[in-house]
């Protein structure tokens, strides 16, 4: 889908802001780009959509070499959120988020149609925000309709510069868990810059992390937690990598990977569902007065006793 | 209401009665006998007038700004401060001055007044529309390409609205300026309502003086309002909405 050949970017003045970064991006795949401030993901995003030039390789999206394309035609089939929103001040929520499809020259009752979808779709009723302007939104609503817009036209490919990236911890989560639920639905080939580690290993299904404008580990969160292909990526996920690990795998990863006791029913305890990550199972063993932590079975009853043992040997089984 | 607005609104009284009381005055000493008894040459030199700030503002109007515009694309951006230089000079030597040149340049009469208020009236409009266009963020502007707008749309969809604030303020300084040095246009032969504002003061005739001046003063404070009126039509409403918001705090 989209494709990095050996692509290197020398600004003029002689920063080189990416190094020969060869990378293949799938269909639907959601690939987070993580690095320090100024290792060059801003740069590497807008290599895409042409906003700047490449120095050397290639750049292939749905296997056209991107210097094939028009410029114009191809940024208006990208999706494109940028790091500090940049909605059109003169312009209604109504008109900022139909730019493009207005461009495409869509009929009027299908852009009321898509605006109203999308409205919903990011949980913003259309009828309280259509006339409004910009600045009459909170940063976070703000973001959301920056995330609308790009979606306007329902692009195939959306790349997004840390767009979540001005919000408090709280209404980021709840914008990212959101996100992840948009994304569930309509499976798009996602870039998405971030230089936080926890928004990564929360939304990526694979991560890209530089360094300095060189590819450090291109991998699934797990494999960059529990596999750190060199120094400096161990130091970026940091000490705790084990604990933010857990948070990728569920119950029924570990069921699959471990064989663990059968417990009699109507048992007092926490039983937990297949679905729950194993972080809360972690948590709940540590604390002070714990209760008995049990499994649900697929084949029905519960599993367990579990304890802190269990967790140990699982991760063990992980990192090995 | 707070001090602030208090002594705005004292301002505002105080301005008001000497405006009155000055009325009062001049027509209670039947200063407006130029106007009434030769209304025809009124109406030329009113007409004069008019003429000479039309031409010359609408010319600077139609160079200063395609050129605040091109001087802000990145082609041209490096040749800006030798534009804006030049049109500082323009402003800097005194009105006098450039009068002075232009009749030099093209003799006595209207086209030396009417070069002369233009070369006058372009800094305002050039310095507004580079400042206006300069303000725009760059991140709307960059969101704009990235979205596969042309450099024209953007230039028309974006950075205009969100310049037209500025470029109007440059144009309306600009025009108000002109009306009042139009007045000076006498001094070369162009004609206007300075021709009866000089002679009022050569013969220490108030009833030219003020026949002269107080057209040239009620002119130029309505076009002044003329452009607040058009600035709500221009502007878009997004803009003028944020400009107050941010202005409230
Ligand atoms: N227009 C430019 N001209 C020259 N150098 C640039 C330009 N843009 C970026 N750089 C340099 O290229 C490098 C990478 O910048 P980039 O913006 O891609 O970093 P980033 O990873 O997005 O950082 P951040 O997390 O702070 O946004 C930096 O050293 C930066 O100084
Ligand atoms: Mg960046």
């Amino acid at each position: 889908m989209i494709e990095f050949t050996n692509v290197s970017k020398t600004y003029p003045g002689g920063v080189k802001a990416i190094d020969d970064i060869s990378l293949s991006i799938g269909h639907g795949e959601f690939v987070v780009l993580l690095g320090p401030s100024g290792c060059g993901k801003t740069t590497l995003l807008r290599m895409v959509n042409q906003l700047e030039e490449l120095t050397e390789g290639e750049i292939a999206v749905e296997g056209s070499s991107i210097h094939d394309l028009n410029k114009i035609d191809m940024r208006r089939n990208i999706g494109y959120v940028i790091q500090s929103n940049g909605l059109f001040p003169n312009m209604t929520i109504e008109d900022n988020v139909m730019v493009v499809p207005a461009m495409l020259g869509w009929s009027k009752e299908k852009k009321k149609e898509r605006f109203e979808y999308l409205m919903n779709l990011i949980g913003m009723p259309p009828e309280t925000y259509r006339k409004n302007f910009p600045h009459e939104l909170s940063g976070g609503q703000q973001q959301r309709i920056g995330v609308a817009r790009a979606l306007a036209a329902d692009p195939p490919v959306m790349l997004m510069d840390e767009p979540f990236g001005a919000l408090d911890p709280i209404i980021r989560a709840r914008i990212q868990e959101e996100f992840l639920d948009i994304q569930r639905t309509l499976k798009k080939t996602i870039l998405f810059v971030s230089h936080d580690i926890d928004e990564a290993i929360k939304l990526a299904d694979r991560i890209v992390l530089l360094k300095d404008g060189k590819l450090q580990q291109f991998d699934r969160p797990e494999e960059l937690l529990n596999r750190p292909a060199n120094e400096f990526v161990s130091e970026f996920v940091g000490e705790d990598s084990v604990l933010k690990s857990l948070s990728l795998y569920q119950v029924q990863d570990m069921k699959a990977k471990l064989t663990l006791p059968e417990a009699s029913d109507g048992l007092d305890g926490t039983v937990f569902k297949h679905g729950d990550s194993l972080r809360y199972v972690l948590s709940h063993l540590l604390h002070p007065t714990p209760k008995p932590v049990y499994f649900e079975r697929q084949e029905g009853g519960l599993a367990g006793p579990i304890s802190v043992a269990h967790i140990e040997a699982f991760v063990r089984e992980m990192t090995a | 209401m707070n001090s602030k607005a208090v002594i705005a609104w004292i301002v505002k009284i105080a301005f008001w009665v000497v405006i009155i009381a000055f009325f009062w005055w001049t027509i209670s000493n039947n200063m407006y006998a130029q106007i009434l008894e030769n209304p025809e040459q009124f109406a030329g030199l009113l007409g004069r007038h008019l003429q000479i700030v039309l031409i010359s503002s609408s010319l600077a109007l139609l160079t200063a700004v395609p050129a605040g515009i091109l001087l802000t694309r990145p082609k041209f951006k490096k040749y800006e401060w030798i534009f804006v230089n030049t049109a500082n000079l323009g402003q800097t030597i005194p009105s006098i001055a450039i009068l002075a040149l232009a009749m030099g340049f093209l003799g006595i009469g209207i086209q030396a007044a009417i070069l002369a208020l233009y070369v006058y009236s372009l800094l305002p409009i050039l310095q507004n529309t580079i400042a206006g266009l300069k303000s725009v963020d760059p991140a709307a502007k960059d969101a704009a390409a990235g979205m596969g707008m042309t450099p024209t749309q953007i230039l028309f969809k974006i950075e205009l609205p969100m310049a037209a604030s500025s470029m109007i303020a440059g144009i309306r300084t600009a025009i108000v300026l002109n009306i009042g040095t139009t007045a000076l246009a006498y001094l070369i032969g162009g004609g206007g309502l300075g021709v009866w504002i000089f002679t009022g003061i050569q013969l220490f005739d108030n009833t030219y003086l003020i026949s002269g001046a107080v057209p040239v003063t009620i002119l130029a404070i309505t076009v002044d309002q003329l452009f607040r009126v058009m600035q709500l039509f221009l502007v878009p409403k997004g803009i003028r909405k944020a400009q107050k918001a941010a202005a409230a705090t």
